[in-house]
């Protein structure tokens, strides 16, 4: 028994502060229940997994041939990236490493990165914006009070990526998602998409976008129905085990830890490890403590301590954030106490993700967009708690 | 033994890193300050900064990213891009900035060199040479970013800096820049032989052994790297790092 | 409380950045009344002998507060670059005399063979006598140098550390609570650090 008064899931850690959370009759929540449907659809770590991964990648290797690279990779210097590219060359395929460059990496990612490849012989494509105007886009973001201050990172990555694939005339990615040792993000609280992000710079920003890759709702229906670009998450047919990997990487390429997920770039780390918990009360830490939970490698007492115990942050990192984004100390501290904003404030294309469902369901089963997009933006979401 | 300097040059364009090709076309590289951070960990000898687009716009040096710069910094650091008086020079050094280096000004300012040379030392005074071949082939000085033909001749005019107190000659083949082609050997090796003062190569290094070339056959006392610690191989994408080069010698 | 001594000259910035790297909190004062109450010195200084040891000299009290502390209470000192070379009696570079503390001769690099000079860059420092100063130092240490005029001691036994550029000089010194070092250390990595986490350790 944990000790709360809050009703928490009896499988993992996941409580009922989580959005779109339900509990079953035996207290099971229903994000277990939706990775053990993924589970048993990909047949995670089975050996038909195994051989469906077979197929992907000789099917990768046909529609490669005769071209430079048949796969993208999209790296960050974190472990699941830089496993996946050893992954991807071990089955022999010939990829392309692609990283979209916020400028705030930390060393150690940019070396892990360095290591990784070199190592491996990969060929690196990234696109690097203008720091100004990533910094004018992450203050859009603080100054509009929401949550998704990291949106734009991650949908730049996604646009780099299928230009780099377009580019280079690849048709597939692979994403080193695992729902097994991540856990599917809960639905509602946090949301993003390309025109979210335009409409908070509109209202915030004072400079233009010109180097920053904005994922309009046309680019992204033209590179996954006229480009057809395919995206693959190997670790979802096959097993992943986080730690061994990390071990391995450690041992074979000197590639170093940077302490938790996603904490290899500066602005996660705010972002995990500050912003989130402070203004919004949001703790991602059971994601990742949750997965480790499923899968028998951590006792539900231990995460829950783990969980309940203030996530450590980088020395210097808030005044870092600051000093960027050019913040005083009162603005940050106004904006940091200022009540929450929520996503649905704003304008964004969910209406109309959500309206084309049947299509994008089509283009799930067909790899063109992962299935836990479909999951996610496609039906419409509960009013935030 | 004083090992050979392999001194990464980092190009500023307002407040980005930049690189670029024959002082062309440009590439984002990153963000300053948190470019220096891994350069930190990478513990490279020495580096140097250049805003490429001061001298052109008339301006002085970007203070704020200076300073952020040098608060990170625990190796050696040199900046040059619109120092035009003896109290731009002095603002840089203020900040912790070990050189400044001085490209146009020289022209407007015969003594400009002279004086930061007396009051801060010659070896604080880099005095930057850039060299492209005109129409006719003829190697001449170029500046405003390769834009103005001076009309000099690298050899006679590195000779004069040097005695106006130039502490080291930064000589830089816009010709060869971001080609990964190699340096300007003949160049190199004629503006080194002309003067005492240490000649730091820079502009087209693509592999070790042009580094090698240029230290062992034409003298170069030093070298700067632009392409090489800035993007993963030739023609690929943007990854900052600092090869591990061995000096022959 | 260590103080670094700001008489104007010298690259107080990086050596501040440094000791804060190291966890140090250090002050910089001009001012003799607030240098009287420090633990520890350091003499910082880039530029020409003659204009350090005038504005020292010239600067009300100030050369009086660094002779009681250095000659009288014995705080440990530690003079960086230029401000190792105006611990000696005096400079080829300059008129004046310098401090003193360590009875040395500061001198030009010899112009002969082609050697460059200023004597600038990476260069390696081997000890050449036991201190403190140097304890957990790696085999072959290097630090930055950057300077025209050389230090060497008259008595050997106040040579720390010898370094080759043309001719052996003497890159580090040191005489009971007085030192000095050539090179840059907040500007030598953890090289340097190590000298200065070791002069906070004294």
């Amino acid at each position: 028994m944990l000790e709360t008064d809050l009703k928490v899931c009896s499988r993992c850690i996941y409580d009922e502060r989580v959005a779109s959370i339900s509990f079953d009759s035996n207290g099971i929540c229903n994000y277990c229940h939706q990775i053990d449907h993924l589970s048993k659809l990909y047949s995670t770590g089975s050996p038909v997994g195994e051989k469906k991964w077979h197929e992907i990648v000789d099917k990768i290797k046909s529609a490669g041939r005769g071209k430079k690279y048949d796969c993208i990779v999209g790296v960050s210097g974190g472990t699941d990236s830089s496993f996946m590219v050893y992954l991807a060359k071990k089955a022999g395929l010939r990829p392309l490493a692609v990283h979209y460059d916020n400028t705030w990496n930390s060393a150690i990612a940019t070396q892990n990165i360095e290591k990784v490849l070199r190592a491996l012989d990969v060929d690196l494509y990234t696109h690097v914006v203008n720091n100004k105007e990533s910094d004018d886009i992450f203050r859009s973001f603080f100054y509009a009070g929401v949550a998704e201050i990291e949106a734009s990172t991650d949908l730049a990555l996604a646009e780099v990526m299928y230009r780099a694939a377009a580019k280079f005339k690849v048709k597939y990615v692979l994403e080193g998602h695992s729902f097994i040792t991540e856990g599917i993000t809960p639905v509602g609280r946090n949301y993003f998409d390309g025109r979210y992000i335009k409409s908070i710079h509109r209202r915030f920003g004072t400079m233009k976008i010109k180097s920053y890759p904005l994922m309009t709702f046309f680019r992204f229906l033209w590179w996954t129905t006229i480009i057809r670009v395919r995206k693959i998450r190997p670790f979802w047919y096959i097993d992943y085990d986080k730690e061994k990997a990390r071990a391995f990487l450690e041992k074979k390429y000197d590639w170093q830890y940077y302490g938790g997920h996603h904490l290899e770039n500066r602005m996660t780390a705010f972002f995990h490890g500050i912003y989130a918990p402070q203004k919004f009360g949001m703790d991602f830490r059971n994601n990742t403590l949750s997965a480790l939970v499923r899968l028998g490698k951590l006792s539900r007492e231990k995460a829950w301590s783990l969980y309940n115990t203030p996530p450590k942050a980088e020395d210097g990192l808030v005044s870092y954030f600051k000093k960027r984004l050019d913040l005083s100390d009162e603005k940050y501290e106004e904006i940091m106490n200022a009540s929450p904003k929520n996503w649905t404030e704003y304008p964004t294309y969910k209406k109309r993700f959500e309206l084309l469902r049947p299509m994008f369901l089509i283009l799930a089963k067909a790899n063109l967009v992962p299935m836990s997009f479909y999951l996610k933006y496609c039906f419409p979401s509960t009013a935030p708690s | 033994m004083l090992r050979t300097r392999i001194i990464p040059a980092l190009l500023l364009k307002n407040e980005s890193l930049v690189k670029t090709v024959g002082f062309g076309k440009f590439t984002y590289v990153g963000d300053p300050a948190n470019t220096v951070r891994i350069f930190n960990e990478l513990a490279v000898d020495e580096l140097l900064f250049l805003d490429i687009s001061a001298s052109r716009e008339k301006r002085g040096p970007n203070l704020k990213v200076l300073r952020d710069i040098a608060d990170e910094c625990f190796m050696p650091l040199g900046y040059g891009g619109g120092i035009k008086t003896f109290g731009d020079a002095k603002a840089v050094f203020d900040i912790g900035f070990e050189k400044v280096a001085v490209n146009f000004s020289c022209f407007e300012n015969l003594h400009l060199v002279n004086e930061l040379s007396k009051h801060f030392g010659s070896q604080a005074v880099i005095a930057s040479i850039d060299v492209k071949a005109t129409l006719f082939g003829r190697k001449k000085v170029y500046t405003l970013g390769g834009k103005k033909n001076t009309r000099k001749d690298p050899v006679n005019w590195a000779r004069e800096l040097e005695d106006l107190g130039a502490g080291e000659i930064l000589l830089t083949s816009i010709d060869h820049e971001g080609t990964w082609n190699g340096f300007d050997y003949d160049l190199v090796k004629r503006v080194a032989g002309a003067v005492s003062i240490p000649v730091i190569a820079h502009g087209g290094a693509g592999h070790a052994d042009h580094i090698n070339k240029v230290v062992i056959s034409s003298n170069a006392s030093a070298v700067a790297l632009g392409s090489m610690v800035v993007f993963q191989k030739k023609g690929m994408g943007v990854l900052v790092n600092f090869p591990n080069i061995k000096i022959n010698e | 409380m260590i103080t670094i001594v700001d008489y104007g000259m010298g690259n107080l910035g990086s050596l501040k950045n440094m000791f804060k790297r190291i966890g140090v909190n250090v002050l910089v004062e001009s001012d003799p009344n607030k240098l009287a109450i420090a633990d520890k010195l350091i003499l910082p200084g880039v530029g020409s002998f003659d204009a350090a040891m005038s504005r020292i000299n010239n600067s009300s009290g100030l050369r009086e507060i660094l002779e009681q502390k250095a000659n009288v209470e014995k705080v440990p000192i530690l003079g960086v670059c230029l401000g190792m070379q105006l611990l000696t009696l005096s400079s080829e570079e300059g008129e004046l005399p310098g401090l003193g503390w360590i009875p040395a001769q500061t001198t030009r690099f010899p112009i002969k063979g082609g050697l460059k000079v200023p004597h600038m860059g990476w260069n390696v420092a081997l000890p050449s006598n036991e201190n403190k100063l140097f304890v957990g130092i790696v085999r072959e240490p290097r630090y930055y140098f950057v300077h025209s005029y050389l230090v060497k001691v008259e008595d050997p036994e106040h040579s720390l550390m010898q370094t080759h550029h043309g001719v052996d000089f003497d890159s580090a010194i040191g005489r009971d609570n007085i030192y000095g070092v050539q090179f840059h250390p907040e500007k030598s990595h953890r090289f340097g650090k190590q000298i200065l986490k070791n002069f906070t350790d004294l």
